[in-house]
């Protein structure tokens, strides 16, 4: 846990943020979401909203307002060392953070070079034990699924928690919402526990497989955090704008099924607008410039409604530990914590777009959070964009990068496309971007219609093309710890 | 405007990537003005040999491949020329029945079961239709017995299949073992999305692997090459 002592980075004024809702609350209303469970269409329906022939579900912007005001500021994690519980405060500037993950790989460094395989139930174990020993790792998040059968996976998982864990459990997914009570009990207390469910896929597509999950984890009272993952360029508008309406709509929406079926049911916001590659193969992009700029403005987003925030930050796009790892994610977390997220997600371990987890990783970011502390520690008054800049120098650092003048100046550059905002957010903007979503949500697949109409967005630079911030890493710093891995 | 002029101005189209009126092309300044579609749609009415035209489409894609290559085109421009030709495609189609240039095979596809993601299957399929196949698109979340079913009944010579999460993945399998089940042998099956591989492509029994829309495209031209 460090406390948040920088200025925030204050992207989005106090104006574009009731715009944002504004329109976000317009397309829930005009737009809909396409909804095939009966359970929400029967949930929503008795609030008033209606339900049209096409399969969308317009929601009232009085039932919104009536979620985000149920919604608690406060949520507690307990955890079976108490020590390692805390309660999160949505108004407090205090950042925690944790490990993320069902990646797929798990990199490990062997003779000096990096080996890559596929990640199983025996990596989860020890990364959770590796989690166990991190200072600045306050909650964990299940870095990697249990290669185990579908049917036995929530059950393996929770063995494994509560063997190698004493700090409270984000197990991210359950598979099977008929096992809650089985894990709970495995678990040895519901309130370790909490959740991260995606109900609504982008562009505004309930998503049937989360519905019994979410309703699972709300009538307990489990914590969850509500997650949107849209990529700009392919599931919603290229525009930082138009992407930000939909997303937050998609949270909103994912809001008001929990508060509307047990309203104060503790519930964190967590919207991820990353962007698409669509200068290679239109993979997310979680970690560049125009990325980190738009998790800032979710977050900030979030803190605009006084609700807890899962904060995503720290994700590389890197395939292994590097300098530009590094930069990425010392940029991403101090930009992310100091815009006001209170639980960051995914901090610890992340590369290659959330498909490998390094063990080495995790140490290295426990380093730079490390850093981060410090930072606001010595000076009170940083700017975001001092801030960031300081911590991705020191950091490199560090691991003994000492930026030359054409990586600094690499290194201004990519703060300075945070920092810098190239949209207009006017009424008139966003009503097209409102357009955009519409004609996409009515098209079978609507992403084309965005990567069309990404065209001139990206002509006009939305997407960062600098480069790469390189320098070979001395990994000392870690090597008693590597070796003991 | 002579028939040359008309088919450079289609050429120019499906480069700039406007598909019709309504689109606002590669710059955002198009709209307003006859696309592609419209464009074909007026050549085909002053006469002009379907297969010319079909020539300008072959020569116009080239074009956008080298700008691509060139790294001045990107992902989106691509598309949106392929799409143009799609589309053109259609316009084009009957008055070119029975032509070899129109029967480079069908391919089925779709995303598999509680997967709802569409990216990548959506660009293959603007992509190979601008190559010149037939597509048929089963949507997202499709059951393994639907898309036998569609395979039993359209009789493609090739299935995609797409899934973006690792939860979803294994659904292939099933697909695949379906098939099998039911004694379908003579469709290929190339697989695509993010935490696909070509290891998992052989574990699971599929003909292939494609990391993105153009290697599905540069794929199946080898598949129809070998066959």
């Amino acid at each position: 846990m460090i406390e948040i002592t920088g200025r925030p980075p204050e992207l989005l004024s106090a104006r574009e943020k009731d715009l944002i809702h504004a329109a976000s609350c317009e397309v829930l209303e005009t737009i809909g979401v396409k909804v095939r469970d009966p359970k929400v269409i029967e949930t929503f329906t008795k609030t008033g909203a209606a339900m049209a022939e096409n399969g969308r579900l317009y929601l009232r912007t009085s039932v919104v307002e009536q979620a985000l005001a149920s919604a608690p500021e406060t949520i507690r994690f307990d955890a079976p060392a108490p020590e390692h519980a805390f309660t999160l405060d949505a108004s407090a500037e205090v950042a925690r953070f944790g490990s993320g993950g069902q990646a797929l790989y798990l990199l490990d460094r062997s003779a000096g070079s990096w080996e890559r395989r596929a990640a199983g139930q025996e990596d989860l174990v020890r990364l959770l034990r590796l989690c166990e020993r991190l200072p600045y790792l306050d909650f964990v998040t299940r870095p990697v699924e249990c290669d185990v059968p579908k049917e036995r996976m929530d059950e393996e998982k929770a063995r494994a928690f509560a063997a190698n864990t004493t700090k409270p459990m984000n197990l991210a997914n359950l598979v099977d919402p008929s096992k809650l009570q089985r894990v709970i009990e495995i678990v040895g207390s519901e309130s370790y526990l909490s959740f991260i469910v995606c109900l609504v896929s982008s562009p505004l597509t309930v998503d049937d497989s989360a519905v019994e999950r979410l309703r699972a984890v709300t009538e307990r009272g489990i914590p969850v955090s509500i997650s949107s993952c849209a990529q700009g360029g392919t599931t919603a508008p290229l525009s930082e704008a138009g992407e930000l309406v939909q997303l937050n709509a998609e949270v909103l929406f994912g809001i008001a099924f929990v508060q509307t079926l047990n309203p104060g049911a503790p519930v964190l916001y967590r919207g991820i607008p990353l962007t698409a590659d669509l200068f290679g193969d239109c993979s997310p992009r979680w970690c560049r410039p125009d990325s980190i700029r738009r998790l800032t403005l979710a977050t900030e987003l979030c803190r605009h409604y006084r609700l807890p925030c899962c904060g995503t930050a720290g994700v590389s796009d890197e395939r292994e530990p590097n300098a530009q790892a590094i930069a990425e994610k010392a940029l991403s977390l101090t930009y992310v914590a100091l815009a006001g997220a209170q639980y960051i997600n995914s901090a610890f371990g992340m590369l290659e777009r959330v498909m490998t987890v390094a063990p080495a990783q995790y140490l290295i970011d426990n380093v730079i959070i490390e850093t981060l502390a410090e930072t606001l520690k010595k000076r009170h008054d940083l700017t975001a964009r001092q801030a960031a800049q300081q911590v991705a120098r020191a950091a490199l650092a560090r691991f003994g990068v000492d930026l030359g003048p054409e990586a600094e100046s690499e290194l201004e550059a990519q703060v300075a496309f945070i920092e810098d905002g190239r949209e207009e957010y006017s009424r008139g903007a966003l009503d097209r971007e409102l357009e955009t979503i519409g004609s996409a949500v009515e098209t079978d697949g609507g992403s084309r219609v965005f990567m069309k109409s990404s065209r001139k967005g990206l002509r006009a630079g939305l997407l960062y093309t600098g480069e790469r911030i390189q320098g070979e890493l001395d990994l000392t710093c870690i090597q008693d710890d590597l070796e003991s891995l | 405007m002579s028939e040359r002029d008309m088919l450079e101005e289609i050429r120019r189209s499906i480069i700039m990537g406007h598909l019709d009126a309504e689109d606002e092309g590669f710059d955002g300044s198009m709209e307003g003005t006859p696309g592609t579609v419209e464009l074909v749609e007026e050549a085909l009415e002053a006469r002009t040999e379907p297969q010319q035209i079909l020539t300008v489409f072959n020569a116009a894609m080239e074009e956008v491949g080298r700008l691509f290559e060139a790294g001045e085109y990107l992902l989106p421009d691509m598309l949106a020329s392929a799409e143009c030709v799609g589309e053109a495609m259609d316009v084009l189609e009957p008055h070119l029945a029975g032509t070899a240039d129109t029967q480079k095979g069908t391919f089925l596809i779709a995303t598999v079961k509680g997967d709802l993601h569409d990216i990548g299957k959506n660009i293959v399929i603007t992509m190979l239709k601008g190559a010149g196949y037939q597509v048929r698109d089963l949507g997202i979340d499709v059951p393994a017995d639907d898309i036998v079913a569609a395979v039993k009944q359209h009789k493609p010579q090739y299935l995609g299949l797409s899934a973006l999460l690792t939860t979803t993945m294994t659904e292939m399998e099933t697909v695949i073992r379906k098939l099998k089940e039911a004694g379908i042998t003579d469709v290929k099956v190339i697989i695509g999305g993010a935490p696909t591989s070509e290891e998992f492509a052989q574990k699971i029994g599929a003909d292939g692997h494609c990391r993105d829309a153009l290697e599905a495209v540069e794929k199946l031209e080898a598949l129809r090459s070998a066959s």
